[in-house]
């Protein structure tokens, strides 16, 4: 490689590595897929690049004459014209075929996610004969199973990416769009929005979890039973009066308002705020007083008539549900 | 006058005298500014531009401050969101497009040997317009109003006025009034190249940036229309609430998306190939030979123009179209990429079979070179979906981008600054410092861009204002931002040298012994353009006409003199340049920036919804431009015929399909109907995206009726003016003027009944996309009809006024043109409106 | 030969031919990006062989090979000697089909990528 900072970069590059949200560290069979093709790409990118500085370097080196109309003209031909188009006819025969996308079965688990400004909306089963498992910011799915996103948007258009799962799929208002994808080790990831979506587009992440299928029943039997959001509290109390619930949805209380992100096991989650930080009581208690200076646009109004440790008390509250 | 009449040393300083008279810049405060001439204008063009670039540079490198190290402060989101939109906007619609436009106005005259450009006052008025919009869009910034949806404004969130503010309007009026100065450009630029060539200069002898130019402007009159189709349901939505990218409404984001990279993807090529253009000029010079395989780059020119129209989906790999869809952009990608090698070889075999002479603007074009074929194989990456569903929107697309423009325009057209400079000042540049600019610039841009390839694999989403310090990303962004201080530190060394040029000494003529025409400007330069128009019988007449430039110094070719005190030059057929006629250019005029303030006026107020205002500038504007037309287009010269040398008598007026004018009608025309063409395929793409449409509550539309009259008003109207044109010809100069004013009754009535239909049937463009399409069009083709209206009455003034008779009938032939493509847009709308529902 | 077998000496190239190719190509890749649109908005599938298609594709295959032919005939012109860039008629009317038989190649080449596509992706996900 030619270029003098290569090596540094691949340097940099590895000592840095993250695990959780990246196209090289894979999980997925679509992801997998990926990577390697990239890895093809990229030996045929620099062994053209090397092809080109060599031949470059001759061609200024040569003196006069060296090279005369008519074989100049058969370099341009073959090398110019003739070469690039096998090349790439080549490549096209390789990649059409891998666009194609991976087979679905009536049973399929499918997930539906809408996309708003600037977070995620879960519905495990949407369709099913049960009422869907609500969630919101976190993706769960079964290993080594075949899972359909169903993804949309509701106010500006959104991009749901997984690195380390497959590619992107863009969320568009009015359109619904499906990414067919499949884990292939258990773990915990991380997603991103990756189409611009307004102020806090960089603050639009989601934890994925990637379960042994077997607990991935148990655990979508348990939450579909589970109604821990009655646990008797001050924060419960100040949850209901301060009118969280006219946004936000707790399974096994009163609230079950859609606005919001739903709050129903959000002790089980490992971060909030859509991805953005961990949920400790601090972190809620001055997210709920005040949204935007955590994540600017946010549309959560901001609630700074609620005291600190009123605040704090709902934090309390809401790690409680699981 | 015969050819040894040149000899005579006294006649050619009178000559001289006459010339330098009539090309005498206007001086004074303001006067100076009201110059035309292709020199002068270039030259504020092409600092103007240099300045935006400069400006958006400064705009990146807070965009890397802020992102050099994780969960960094330094910029809010907001301020992030408004650098990295104007930034990218700048950069394409205020650096890369003008640039180009701003050199080939100064370099095309030159290498045509022409004395300008065909239409100097439509420069000007781009100039201005350019400036205007230019200043609007990037001080924006300043009142913290800029824009900040993405250089690519994509719907619902830039349309939605709850979610976007005034940056959205600004972005969209401003830009748009700048896309009218590059279609003017584009029309002037094609007119030059096809019509302004020197006798003798046939196609096939063109030189090539002439015909990078030819391409690159028709592909504007394909590409940006679209776009201002998408400004125009853009605006209607945000300022009237009509109902296109409303989802809730039967609207469809997606459609924006189309007619944004229709014109998007083309505009790459359309920066691209020009920079291109200016290696296929300093290559065969620093080889010392002719360029090897001419058809070969005029293959590569055409096949690339052809092509990137069909490669716009691949900015859309991931909005969910059928997989299908998406595999005939992805082929059409990698084949763009055949042409694209063909150009590198042909350098590589030009240089290969020549003697290299080494030099600071052969260095630039070998990086620029490196650069961009790394950008390249990027592209031919990115261009394979299942790569690109992983890469898309990720930083792996910003390296990929910067790549390809900055070995693709920024780089070349530093090569064109260092290779050009002492044709513009007759000095050169410094190569001391241009060589330490380039290797700091050639290290800087891989030190930025290289590592975002990893960033983006890694997991980096585009456009973010901040990333977590968890993913690991903050060495390679710190890397970046070191990178990009040392490509700035790069450009303010070449802004020093440039600075520094005023004190060094002339440098002699033709410095890099060049071989074409361009090379003939002195160091201490005229303002005449070239003393006389040569006749051309070699690609590079420098080097292969004996006695060339003395001849052409001595005025012993075409055109030395100007008798007659006004600025002239020779028009020439297209395919082989057989001298037609002499035209009388514009000259300097206060007119066109007059148009161009106006206009812009009708943009800015309508930014701010003060519509009152915009409609008195709107006009103005329209005062404005038919005062220019009526002072100074289409003028019956004093005599028919003039000499210009070796006993060829040449006439002084054109009409029809030989004329300049003619040509730019057409030209603007073309542009004019693919906007439209955007508008009908807006209709389409929403029948494909409902079950029914019309919907049901509407099922009639806008009925049949007056769709139909509004058609046969129409058509009769177009049939008048035809005939009138003809009988006009044959010297039935009173029934032409029955017959155009009947057209303009007609015209009138067209516009009437065009808009009866959608108001009589009560369709209410905010409830659904349906009426929203229908009334664009009906609107659409009424103010055609106005417009034509206008038209027919212009020229039926021309007549009255005793400036259009049977012999010089420019103006009517040019307005057939519009009436042909008046009575096709009208075809088509009322047949869609009226008739497609009754069918589908 | 006689005169009426000529015609495609007689064609007369210009700006307009030159481009034929390519708009051949044009055509058919806005065929193929129109006929996948418009199937799977209205009717959700498109036909499991999709014989006009096909048809298409070999049309604009013929017609580009047609141009290409005419072009490579007038290339071989006689006329002056080589290189062929000199002011005149014959050179100018050589470069012009030289171009033109390029861009027939790489049309060609651009139709027939277009056709792949179908060879490996038959549905509307």
């Amino acid at each position: 490689m030619r270029n003098p900072w290569f090596w540094l970069l691949v340097l940099a590059g590895l000592t840095a590595c993250n695990a959780e949200q990246s196209t090289l560290h894979v999980f997925g069979a679509e992801a997998r897929a990926v990577r390697q093709m990239a890895l093809l790409l990229t030996i045929g990118a620099a062994v053209i690049v090397t092809i080109m500085t060599v031949l470059y370097v001759r061609a200024v080196r040569a003196p006069e004459g060296k090279l005369s109309h008519d074989r100049g003209m058969r370099m341009v031909l073959w090398m110019g014209a003739i070469g690039p188009t096998l090349i790439l006819t080549a490549l096209l025969i390789y990649a059409l075929p891998a666009m194609r996308p991976r087979a679905t079965a009536p049973g399929d688990l499918v997930v539906r996610v809408d996309g708003e400004q600037f977070w995620w909306r879960v519905a495990y089963d949407p369709a099913g004969d049960l009422s869907p498992l609500l969630s919101a910011n976190e993706v769960r799915i079964p290993v080594g199973r075949t899972v359909v996103f169903e993804l949309t948007a509701r106010d500006v258009i959104h991009s749901f990416w997984i690195p380390g799962l497959a590619g992107k799929m863009d969320m568009i208002p009015g359109r619904t769009n499906r990414l067919v994808v499949q884990a292939e080790k258990s773990g915990r990831y991380r997603g991103v929005c990756a189409e611009f979506c307004g102020l806090s587009h960089a603050l639009m992440a989601f934890d994925v979890i990637a379960m042994d299928a077997t607990d991935f029943d148990a655990w979508l039997r348990r939450s579909r039973a589970a109604s821990a959001g009655a646990i008797a509290s001050r924060g419960e109390t100040l949850f209901d009066a301060h009118g969280c619930g006219g946004c936000h949805a707790i399974r096994g209380t009163s609230h079950d308002a859609r606005i919001g992100p739903d709050l129903s096991r959000f002790g089980e989650r490992r971060t909030m705020g859509a991805g953005i930080m961990p949920p400790t009581s601090a972190n809620i208690a001055s997210f709920i007083r005040a949204p935007q200076d955590a994540k600017p646009g946010a549309r959560m109004p901001a609630f700074p008539q609620i005291s600190a440790a009123d605040a704090q008390a709902i934090a309390q509250y809401l790690k409680g549900l699981k | 006058m015969s050819l040894h009449d040149q000899d005579d040393p006294a006649l050619r300083a009178a000559q001289e005298e006459r010339l330098r008279a009539v090309w005498k810049p206007p001086q004074g405060l303001f006067l100076r500014w009201t110059d035309t001439n292709n020199n002068r204008v270039g030259v504020w063009y092409v600092l103007t531009a240099f300045g935006f670039m400069l400006f958006a540079g400064v705009l990146a490198l807070i965009m890397r401050t802020q992102l050099a190290v994780p969960d960094n402060e330094l910029v809010s989101a907001n301020s992030f969101n408004q650098l990295f939109t104007l930034h990218g906007s700048m950069m394409m619609f205020l650096f890369a497009v003008p640039m180009f436009e701003a050199v080939s106005i100064i370099l095309l005259p030159q290498l045509l040997g022409a004395r300008d450009l065909p239409f100097p006052r439509l420069s000007a008025f781009g100039y201005w317009s350019f400036l205007i919009g230019g200043v609007f869009v990037s001080g924006s910034i300043f009142f913290n109003a800029a824009p900040d949806g993405g250089w690519f404004m994509y719907p619902p969130l830039t349309t939605r006025t709850d979610l976007s503010g005034l940056g959205a309007d600004i972005w969209m009026l401003g830009l748009s009034f700048i896309e009218v100065s590059s279609v003017a450009a584009a029309v002037e630029l094609i007119v030059g190249v096809l019509k302004c060539r020197p006798p003798g200069m046939r196609l096939n002898l063109m030189p090539l940036y002439a015909w990078y130019i030819l391409v690159v402007a028709v592909m504007i009159l394909f590409a940006f229309p679209p776009l201002i189709a998408g400004d125009i349901l853009f605006e209607m939505e945000r300022l009237l609430d009509w109902s296109f990218f409303d989802a809730n409404r039967g609207g469809d984001p997606l459609l924006w998306q189309h007619l944004f990279w229709i014109f998007g993807h083309p505009e790459v090529y359309i920066i691209f190939l020009p920079s291109i253009a200016l290696f296929a000029m300093l290559v065969p010079t620093f080889a010392n030979r002719h360029l090897l395989g001419y058809p070969w780059i005029v293959l590569a020119a055409v096949g690339t123009a052809f092509l990137s129209f069909g490669l716009w989906v691949h900015h859309m790999f991931t909005t969910g179209l059928p997989k299908i869809s998406l595999a005939f952009f992805s082929a059409a990608s990698e084949a763009v990429a055949i042409p694209t090698g063909v150009q590198i070889f042909v350098f590589i075999a030009t240089l290969w079979a020549g003697r290299v002479t080494w030099s600071t603007p052969l260095l630039y074009a070998t990086g620029s070179l490196a650069i961009f074929v790394i950008g390249g194989l990027t592209g031919v990456m990115v261009a394979v979906a299942p790569f690109d569903w992983q890469a898309h929107d990720s930083y792996f697309i910003v390296a990929h981008l910067h790549y390809v423009l900055i070995g693709g325009t920024l780089m070349p057209l530093f090569a064109g600054l260092y290779y050009y400079w002492p044709l513009i000042t007759g000095k050169k540049l410094s190569d001391r410092l241009g060589r330490v600019a380039f290797w700091m610039l050639f290290a800087g841009a891989n030190l930025t861009f290289f590592p975002m390839h990893l960033s983006g694999l890694m997991g980096m989403p585009r456009r973010v204002f901040t990333y977590p310090a968890e993913l690991g990303l903050g060495g390679l962004n710190l890397l970046s931002t070191a990178g990009a201080y040392l490509f700035a530190a790069g450009v303010a060394v070449i802004c020093v040298d440039l600075c520094l040029s005023p004190r060094r000494s002339k440098a002699q003529r033709n410095p890099w012994n060049a071989g074409t025409l361009e090379w003939l400007a002195h160091p201490d330069d005229e303002d005449w353009g070239i003393r006389s128009v040569p006749l051309i019988e070699s690609r590079y007449p420098i080097w292969d006409q004996p006695d060339f430039v003395r001849k052409v110094d001595e005025g012993r070719f075409f055109l030395p003199d100007a008798e007659e005190g006004r600025r002239e030059t020779i028009v020439t057929t297209a395919l082989d340049a057989r001298p037609l006629a002499v035209i009388r250019l514009g000259t300097p005029s206060v007119k066109p920036m007059l148009t161009a303030i106006a206009l812009g006026g009708v943009f800015i107020f309508t930014t701010y919804h003060l519509y009152w205002a915009a409609l008195v500038c709107g006009v103005a504007t329209l005062a404005c431009t038919l005062w220019w037309l009526w002072t100074g287009t289409a003028e019956i010269p004093e005599k028919p015929c003039k000499p210009v040398g070796h006993g060829i008598e040449l006439p002084l007026y054109l009409s029809g399909p030989a004329a300049p004018g003619w040509w730019a009608m057409f030209i603007t025309m073309m542009a004019d109907a693919t906007a439209f063409s955007g508008l009908v395929f807006g209709y389409f793409f929403f029948w494909t995206r409902h079950a029914d449409f019309p919907p049901a509550d509407m099922a009639n539309g806008p009925g049949m009726m007056w769709p139909m009259i509004a058609l046969i008003a129409g058509l009769v109207g177009w049939l008048a003016t035809i005939a009138a044109r003809n009988i006009h010809a044959r010297g039935g100069v009173a029934r032409a003027r029955v017959l155009l004013a009947c057209g303009i009754v007609l015209s009138i009535a067209g516009a009437g009944a065009g808009l009866a239909g959608p108001w009589m049937s009560g369709l209410d463009p905010q409830v659904h996309s349906y009426p929203a399409i229908v009334w664009t069009l009906a609107i659409w083709t009424s103010a055609h009809a106005g417009v034509a209206a206008i038209m027919q009455s212009y020229a039926l003034a021309r007549s009255l006024a005793g400036k259009m008779d049977p012999h010089h009938d420019a103006d009517l032939r040019n307005v057939s043109v519009y009436m042909h493509f008046y009575a096709l847009t009208a075809i088509v709308t009322y047949a869609t409106i009226g008739l497609f529902p009754e069918v589908a | 030969m006689t005169e009426r077998g000529k015609w495609h000496e007689r064609l007369r190239v210009t700006l307009w031919t030159l481009i034929v190719p390519p708009a051949i190509w044009a055509g058919h890749f806005l065929m193929a990006y129109l006929w996948t649109a418009i199937s799977c908005a209205k009717a959700g599938t498109f036909a499991t062989f999709p014989t006009l298609f096909v048809v298409g594709t070999l049309v604009a295959l013929g017609l580009i090979s047609l141009s290409g032919w005419v072009a490579w005939k007038q290339t071989r012109r006689p006329g002056d000697s080589a290189p062929h860039q000199d002011s005149t008629d014959i050179d100018r009317l050589r470069f012009l089909a030289k171009s033109t038989l390029l861009l027939a190649g790489l049309s060609f080449v651009g139709v027939l990528f277009t056709a792949l596509p179908v060879v490996f992706l038959r549905n509307c996900l």
